[in-house]
């Protein structure tokens, strides 16, 4: 992965083939501690110790192709914030769900770029119609706090039955959300 | 997020376009996500999809992604499914490949051949 924005696609795509319902992002970037979180937290299937073990060892792969379900996914994320002085947690409760959790020192020189956020948020919740998101980004700068909040909850109430991938939905949330993220500044670190 | 106030026109100006075309989806478009073909491209692709869909107004199509693909030397992969039609699947596709389907096959119902690795 090039960057930490493809690292959280790939988060919400186990999130979403875990059965999630609900997906909660957040992203917080503070430059006074000088830390970089990302929390993804669903209401899948969730795993057993067991299997939690071999989603985070990079070489577990039961590779019976549509059987596989875990891969190098977590573990490269893991190593990468292990890699900027920064850690990595994964609880789960087996029907319960998933909550991750990678923190990086926001200044270490091998912290990978955050990306385009935007692109993998607008294309995980329309590419997951059935699936809802919360996500919360803020920055903390020395001097002025950023915040953006999109629930698709509430778009979809407000939609009905006009489905996500609507020409004119589809620029509502693009630009919402490529807003919405630029205003916070996160692009730049 | 925006004023719910355009959301409401959005969904006035979906429902009377819905009424006028009678129709449901006629493609469904899947984007494999998986960790191989994000690594090589995927969400450039899906990015691009929905793109196309916003600029040219395609009101019948539905587009999804998901992580269950495993053709990793192919990737990025894309679905193509048409109701009562063999589903298409196209390989390595990219922003520009992802142009020509959408103008040949999604408007103009036209299978672009080059780029398809699988029928079924």
């Amino acid at each position: 992965m090039q960057d930490l924005s493809l690292h959280l696609l790939d988060i919400i795509e186990n999130s979403t083939r875990a059965g999630a319902s609900l997906i909660k992002i957040s992203i917080d970037a503070d430059e006074k501690k000088d830390v970089l979180k990302f929390k993804i937290e669903d209401n899948g299937s969730g795993m057993d110790a067991d299997t939690l073990n071999n989603a985070l060892n990079p070489f577990y792969t039961s590779k019976e192709s549509r059987e596989k379900k875990v891969g190098l996914g977590i573990p490269l994320f893991m190593q990468n914030a292990e890699l900027c002085e920064g850690s990595f947690h994964v609880t789960s409760k087996l029907g319960k769900g998933t909550d991750l959790e990678a923190i990086f020192k926001k200044s270490h020189i091998d912290r990978m770029p955050v990306g385009s956020l935007a692109d993998t948020i607008i294309g995980s919740l329309i590419g997951h119609a059935e699936t809802d998101f919360y996500l919360k980004i803020t920055h903390n700068t020395r001097d002025e706090v950023f915040e953006y909040e999109f629930d698709t909850r509430v778009l979809k109430e407000e939609l009905g039955d006009i489905p996500l991938t609507y020409p004119d939905v589809i620029q509502y949330i693009m630009e919402d959300v490529n807003n919405g993220i630029k205003n916070t500044k996160m692009g730049e670190i | 997020m925006k004023t719910l106030a355009d959301l409401r026109k959005i969904r006035e100006k979906a429902q009377q376009d819905m009424k006028l075309r009678n129709a449901g989806s006629r493609f469904k478009i899947v984007v494999g996500m998986g960790t191989s073909g994000i690594a090589m491209g995927a969400r450039e692709v899906m990015k691009t999809f929905l793109d196309e869909i916003a600029t040219r107004q395609i009101v019948d199509v539905v587009v999804s992604q998901t992580g269950e693909k495993g053709l990793s030397s192919m990737e990025p992969v894309v679905d193509i499914i048409e109701e009562g039609k063999e589903t298409i699947t196209y390989g390595n596709m990219n922003s520009e490949k992802v142009k020509r389907v959408v103008s040949e096959h999604i408007v103009n119902g036209q299978p672009v051949n080059d780029y398809i690795i699988s029928r079924d």
